[in-house]
């Protein structure tokens, strides 16, 4: 009789423990694996935010980079050219008194140098957007377009919106600007487009970019397969990244395609941006 | 006979609200249709056996009829059908590769211990409960669940383990297990038809615990999402 009280004792026991330990081993599996997921959510984080880090290092040595060859150009070459073309201006009345033939010549290497001069202007401009630092991200993109008609047949109409955008920090304005020059240019190159329609939208939170075209289209699908990566829709995505922005991409019913891209508001700081010109660089006294 | 079955039932109240609860997990996999799982569909093939099973139990047990050869063949059916459940869910090959071949080892275990629990294997009157499969049935069990539950801590792929179904359906499993791993070698002696051992109250405890497990087994069920499952 005691055996038997005794054996139930144990059993009662044994069983207690076990399922205590049931119990634990639960308890413990959930908390061990919320711990764990919270501390890779930390490391994602981390990682994330250092991608981040390392994308915008890259980006803003881009930009150092561009500015640079543009401070070069303006300040080396045009200077250079400007002398030559002064040069020619000098040599060229000595040598009209003398003969029509070197006279020709001359007025050729005039026009050349003069055509120089432009291209360097050009390109000057096409790196730095001195617009867009000066006059804001409508006046910037407005420009871009005028002198993108002008040697294309192509006609591009561009909606500023209702109402102005205020100014915006540098990296949000130059973003949303080398996003709609890559958008414009995938639209030539890769839509085989006639018309563009550029829009700024603006909402209480958001910055948005509108570009739709009339081109061949695309499927918003095959970004996800990873198959348009040509496109430069990459380096959109990572310009985007930094600055927390989403694009959008659907083909419109017409034809074409349109890309949406959105950016969080920032906040602008009382500072004026630094400007690209005049350059800052000391000059070299000869 | 249907007083025979209300009397049981008042008789019997818990083991019978354990033959009864188990309509509840079944509904559940036709109404979130997690029948769409192969998991599930061995779960709900298993809950289809233990209500059949367990009807019959009660039926047996309300005429007075020996009713423990149908207890010793639930052991068989279930282990196969609750460790084929991990056969799907383990990710690992090296794991999966084990199962089949432990589920048939321990199918002719408890067969053994059948036969060696009753050597008149025909005298269904005084057929007695296995005396060692019960264990390694629940060793076994705990072992698989545990090796999940690690399998599931390592791979970090579901977010909230909290709305996960399988695992409410292993803690459920774990617990009846751990419940039924001591009682299960007394249970031979405790449940003759001649002479029995009293346990008390002890006996009482695996349908304690197959009421809790059959409820984490439908609150897994609950949380199972056809579309959820789909996605992944």
């Amino acid at each position: 009789m005691q055996d038997t009280e005794q054996m139930k004792w144990a059993l009662l026991i044994g069983t207690l423990a076990m399922l205590m330990m049931a119990f634990f081993v639960i308890s413990f599996v959930i908390y061990y694996q919320k711990k764990k997921f919270e501390e890779e959510k930390k490391l994602n984080e981390i990682e994330k935010n250092y991608s981040k880090l390392l994308l915008d290092t890259a980006l803003n040595s881009e930009e150092t980079e561009r500015r640079r060859i543009a401070q070069d150009l303006h300040d080396d070459i045009g200077t250079m050219l400007s002398l030559t073309k002064l040069s020619l201006n000098q040599l060229s009345k000595r040598i009209t008194e003398n003969g029509e033939k070197e006279d020709q010549i001359m007025r050729k290497a005039q026009s050349l140098v003069e055509e120089t001069i432009l291209h360097v202007r050009r390109i000057t401009r096409e790196l730095v957007p001195t617009t867009l630092e000066r006059f804001g991200l409508a006046e910037a993109i407005d420009e871009f377009i005028h002198k993108l008609e002008e040697g294309n047949n192509l006609t591009i109409c561009f909606q500023p919106g209702e109402e102005e955008l205020p100014r915006q920090g540098q990296k949000i304005e130059l973003t949303l600007y080398r996003i709609m020059q890559e958008l414009v240019n995938n639209a030539i190159k890769h839509g085989q487009c006639s018309k563009i329609e550029i829009s700024l939208e603006m909402s209480k939170d958001f910055i948005g970019l509108r570009v739709a075209d009339n081109g061949i289209g695309f499927d918003p699908d095959m970004i996800k397969e990873g198959k348009l990566a040509g496109l430069g829709l990459l380096g959109i995505e990572s310009r985007l990244a930094i600055v927390n922005g989403t694009v959008q991409y659907s083909k419109n019913a017409t034809g074409g395609s349109t890309a949406l891209t959105q950016i969080p508001m920032q906040a602008v700081s009382n500072s004026k941006p630094e400007p690209l010109h005049p350059f800052r660089r000391e000059r070299v006294t000869l | 006979m249907l007083q025979k079955y209300l009397f049981y039932f008042q008789y019997d109240l818990l083991s019978s609200i354990s033959v009864i609860i188990t309509l509840v997990p079944i509904t559940l996999i036709y109404q979130r249709k997690a029948y769409a799982d192969p998991s599930f569909r061995l779960l709900l093939l298993f809950l289809l056996v233990k209500l059949i099973i367990d009807l019959l139990m009660f039926h047996c047990a309300a005429t007075r009829v020996n009713n423990l050869v149908l207890f010793n063949v639930t052991i068989i059916f279930r282990y196969i059908l609750m460790s084929g459940m991990f056969y799907y869910k383990f990710e690992n090959k090296q794991v999966t590769k084990f199962i089949m071949p432990l589920s048939v080892g321990f199918s002719f275990f408890t067969l053994w211990d059948i036969w060696y629990c009753n050597p008149d294997i025909l005298n269904l009157h005084l057929h007695q409960i296995v005396k060692y499969s019960l264990t390694v049935e629940s060793l076994l069990m705990i072992f698989w669940i545990l090796l999940y539950f690690k399998e599931l801590i390592g791979s970090l792929k579901v977010p909230n383990l909290l709305t996960f179904p399988f695992f409410w359906i292993c803690s459920g499993l774990l617990l009846y297990y751990s419940s039924l791993i001591f009682i299960a070698p007394t249970l031979h002696y405790a449940t003759q038809w001649d002479v029995r051992l009293d346990i008390g109250l002890l006996d009482r405890i695996p349908y304690i615990f197959d009421i809790i497990s059959i409820t984490l087994i439908s609150l897994g069920i609950s949380l199972f999402s056809a579309r959820y499952y789909a996605r992944h």
